[in-house]
């Protein structure tokens, strides 16, 4: 699964500390999400895509392999 | 909000705590009483005769406390136990059980019935310890790829 959290972060100018925060997830987790290292639950996707008032699905995009 | 039934972040001190004081407390009794085999007593201690003697109420003593030691730093909370945490924990966990029964099939096979109480032993350290390093191996690369993320923004 894909995601624009990083260019999303940048339009709305948070930080992965800012967005870790609001989402109460690490900084840590925010980063391996943005890196396509760990894919959130559908909880969080759903808190992340609520941070940016935007629909889940324009923040995660399925991937080929998924 | 799930229940993770975790101890709080701090209790991991006092484990570290009861393993660094059961040091010199080892030290000390191998001091006073040199050559005392802590297994040959176990051993015997199963027949039953040297049950709560000394050195088996000493050996006791010693395990409990690097045992509980080990338990408080397994399951203590991290700082923020999000789900990515929580993941690699049951995935540690996971490993620690996979190997723990490996090593348990291969003793059954390859050793005898009176090694028993070895087998117990590393029954008994073995998943705790395999899930701590593991644990803070994986928790350690996380950091190191977000450090390295981090250095490859601002270049």
């Amino acid at each position: 699964m894909k995601n624009n959290i990083r260019v999303e972060r940048a339009i709305s100018e948070i930080t992965q500390a800012e967005l870790a925060d609001k989402v109460n997830v690490s900084r840590q987790t925010i980063n391996s999400i943005e890196s396509n290292k760990y894919i959130p639950s559908a909880l969080l996707a759903l808190k992340i895509a609520r941070v940016f008032g935007k629909a889940v699905e324009d923040i995660f995009l399925l991937d080929d392999k998924d | 909000m799930r229940t993770n039934y975790l101890l709080p972040f701090k209790s991991r001190y006092f484990g570290i705590a009861l393993i660094l004081v059961h040091i010199p407390i080892k030290l000390y009794w191998d001091a006073q009483y040199p050559g005392s085999d802590i297994h040959r007593h176990i051993d015997s201690a199963v027949t039953g005769s040297t049950l709560f003697s000394p050195p088996h109420l000493f050996f006791i003593g010693t395990t409990l406390m690097v045992l509980i030691g080990l338990f408080l730093i397994a399951f203590s909370k991290e700082k923020v136990e999000d789900e990515q945490i929580v993941q690699i924990r049951l995935d540690s966990l996971r490993w620690a059980i996979y190997l723990n029964y490996a090593i348990l099939l291969f003793s059954l096979v390859f050793t005898e019935t009176n090694e028993s109480t070895h087998i117990l032993f590393l029954n008994m350290w073995l998943p705790l310890l395999f899930f701590i390093l593991r644990f803070q191996w994986m928790l350690y690369r996380l950091n190191r790829s977000v450090r390295k993320n981090d250095a490859d923004i601002h270049v």
